[in-house]
């Protein structure tokens, strides 16, 4: 028996895709390239500044105003109290944890495989991560209280004899998460520096300035070169263990606890996906934004990076999907009492539908949606994919902590956890984060251009037998 | 080197920058006589030059050993010093200590990558120096030293190989 194939019914073989559609094959001009961007960030219109303003207001009104009261009346006026003492603030502390991994993950990983499709929005990635942390670094101070004394945790002796104690995990993640901040920014400002030098040959007034103070005297001689590209790949091999160890220690906040809902062997790998889960829907949101609202984006952001991007988050999608069953089925075929009463109370308790809109959120959704090719290319679908995903990821963090802690082994103390000034903090984090992207998208090149032109010259189109097949060479 | 004066070659591609390199080796220039700026990175021997060292990586290492040390010493020496006994558990975590020197390798290794990058390079330096904004558009420059009394010949050469415009390199505040 042969197997002999056959022309598919309405195909049209003599047509083929236009190499242009990707960025690598449709080059311009570096000067051209390098005007566009710059271009880009020079351009604010009154929407822009309108957008910045209801920011800021929300910043100032829900941030700074609403810590204020904190600060001044305890944390009595949110809504932490026995049994659930850890509420939103951690919730938001995992989750923007959670968004800043992808940013720099995306970034490393694509970079030590050479996936060439990433070079136009590794840096809105790492950026992300940037930004990300400092929210997460807030939530964490906010949950504290008395902010004032948060140097306590800084491991140095002090007068009180009090000295840090390395059997907590909350000391682990004091140095995680420290080491991944200041790891993600130096790693952020590497690749920017060339990009940098670009923005202050072509400024003039402050901002030529700012650039040549930022630019620290690149020039671009074949030994900056060389110490760069090498730093770089130190970075993106050493950073992506990082971010694996961060997020399993973020799990064993909870993990290490012998309580019902956390207790879990499976917690650290399954926090790693869903971190990644969040945080690659949440870099196509960013991208869709930056494509839609800044001049001249279209050219360097296109459906092919959406395309790549959905089909990373297909796949992790369906790795959380197995971590989550993986978690619950255990405790539910363990039986034990607590537990089951914990999952009755996630799924039929008064809050239950909140577990269900996780589940659409974070399975449903991708996996009806993300296999269609036509569909992973359509920018605002990615955007409206992200963000579902985003909320469902959210919710998921809020169910394994104030949920969990609403059951316990003591019934008498079960309550349910009712948040309040933590929901207008919480609107000023995810305002602060935006109004810094805001920012930032004025003032430094969201696309590192060199890193487009590097790409450019190394694709070339070959012929083979009929076909002109898109060909990369690792000049590199 | 008061006996020959600087000049900046400029090249559209890296094409006739590989030949203007090959004219100046057959002018008689070393390779410690020119250097290469571009807006790229651009493999040396892409180029027909001897590949340079860099110092990045063992200054990373380095630092990563340090970060080692740092880890160990704050979780086995600090409670040498401050002995603080905790819920019954061992003044010595073992387990604990992993995660801790772990971090603190990362830490010392991509701390140290950074700061390798900035001493092998000289950087930050805002002193004046040669350089023209065409080469942040894509042009590939190349610096060297001309001995006096050749220029003319030099630059008649380099224009042949493909040289855009050859100048005299002036240091100017970047």
């Amino acid at each position: 028996m042969s197997a002999i194939a056959k022309p598919l019914v309405g195909s049209h073989t003599t047509e083929q895709e236009d190499p242009r559609e990707h960025l690598m094959h449709d080059p311009l001009p570096r000067g051209e390239m390098n005007a566009m961007v710059m271009d880009s960030m020079h351009t604010t219109t009154w929407k822009y500044w309108t957008l910045a303003g209801i920011l800021a207001f929300l910043v100032v009104t829900c941030l700074v105003y609403a810590w204020y009261i904190l600060i001044m009346q305890g944390l009595g006026v949110t809504g932490d109290n026995r049994p659930v003492y850890w509420g939103i603030f951690l919730v938001n502390v995992v989750f923007w944890i959670g968004i800043s991994h992808a940013g720099t993950f995306i970034s490393a990983i694509l970079r030590v495989l050479k996936i060439e499709s990433r070079r136009p929005f590794t840096r809105a990635a790492e950026l992300m991560t940037t930004f990300g942390l400092v929210q997460a670094g807030l939530s964490v101070f906010m949950h504290m209280g008395r902010v004032w004394l948060s140097y306590w945790l800084i491991p140095i002796p002090n007068e009180r004899t009090i000295w840090p104690d390395f059997h907590s995990p909350l000391m682990w993640d004091f140095m995680a998460i420290n080491t991944y901040l200041l790891c993600s920014t130096m790693y952020l400002f590497l690749p920017l520096i060339p990009d940098i030098a670009m923005a202050r040959d072509r400024s003039t007034g402050w901002r030529k300035t700012f650039y040549r103070i930022l630019a620290i005297g690149f020039r671009g001689t074949e030994g900056e070169w060389k110490n760069l590209k090498t730093a770089m790949n130190i970075f993106a091999f050493a950073i992506i263990p990082v971010m694996f160890s961060v997020h399993t220690i973020v799990s064993w906040d909870f993990a290490m606890a012998t309580r019902p809902g956390w207790s879990s062997t499976v917690f650290g790998p399954y926090f790693v996906i869903g971190a990644l889960h969040s945080g690659m829907a949440a870099v196509a949101v960013v991208l869709f934004m930056i494509r839609s609202t800044m001049k001249n984006m279209k050219y360097f952001i296109r459906p092919e990076h959406f395309d790549t991007l959905a089909k990373l988050s297909l796949m992790v999608s369906m790795a959380w999907a197995y971590f989550y069953f993986n978690d619950y089925l255990v405790p539910w075929y363990g039986g034990d009492k607590w537990e089951k009463i914990l999952q009755d109370f996630t799924q039929r308790g008064p809050i239950g539908w909140l577990w269900y809109f996780m589940l659409f959120c974070n399975i449903v959704v991708p996996w009806s949606i993300l296999w269609n090719k036509k569909w992973r290319r359509t920018p605002w679908l990615m955007a409206v994919v992200g963000l579902l995903i985003n909320i469902g990821m959210w919710i998921e963090r809020y169910v394994i902590i104030p949920e969990a802690l609403t059951i316990n082994r003591m019934p008498f103390t079960w309550q349910i956890y009712i948040p309040k000034l933590e929901i207008f903090l919480t609107i000023g984090t995810f305002a602060l984060f935006f109004l810094l992207y805001l920012l930032a998208s004025r003032l430094i090149p969201l696309i590192p251009v060199w890193e487009v032109q590097e790409g450019q010259e190394g694709h070339i189109l070959r012929k083979i037998g009929k076909a002109h097949i898109p060909t990369v060479s690792e000049i590199d | 080197m008061s006996d020959s004066r600087m000049l900046l070659a400029i090249f559209e591609d890296i094409e006739p920058a590989s030949k203007g390199i090959d004219t100046l080796h057959n002018l008689g220039l070393s390779e410690d006589q020119m250097n290469v700026i571009s807006g790229i990175p651009v493999k040396e021997t892409i180029l027909g030059r001897r590949p340079s060292r860099t110092h990045v990586g063992i200054i990373a290492m380095s630092g990563a050993v340090l970060g080692l040390l740092l880890g160990l010493f704050l979780i086995y020496g600090i409670p040498f010093l401050f002995p603080l006994d905790a819920g019954g558990q061992p003044i010595y975590p073992v387990p604990e200590g992993f995660i801790i020197c772990f971090e603190m390798t990362m830490l010392g290794l991509m701390g140290f990558a950074f700061l390798g990058m900035f001493v092998d390079s000289g950087f930050p330096s805002y002193t004046p120096k040669e350089y023209v904004p065409q080469i942040s558009d894509g042009r590939i420059a190349v610096l060297f030293h001309c001995p006096s009394g050749k220029q003319k010949g030099f630059i008649d050469a380099l224009m042949k190989s493909g040289a855009q415009s050859v100048i005299p390199a002036e240091a100017n505040q970047l």
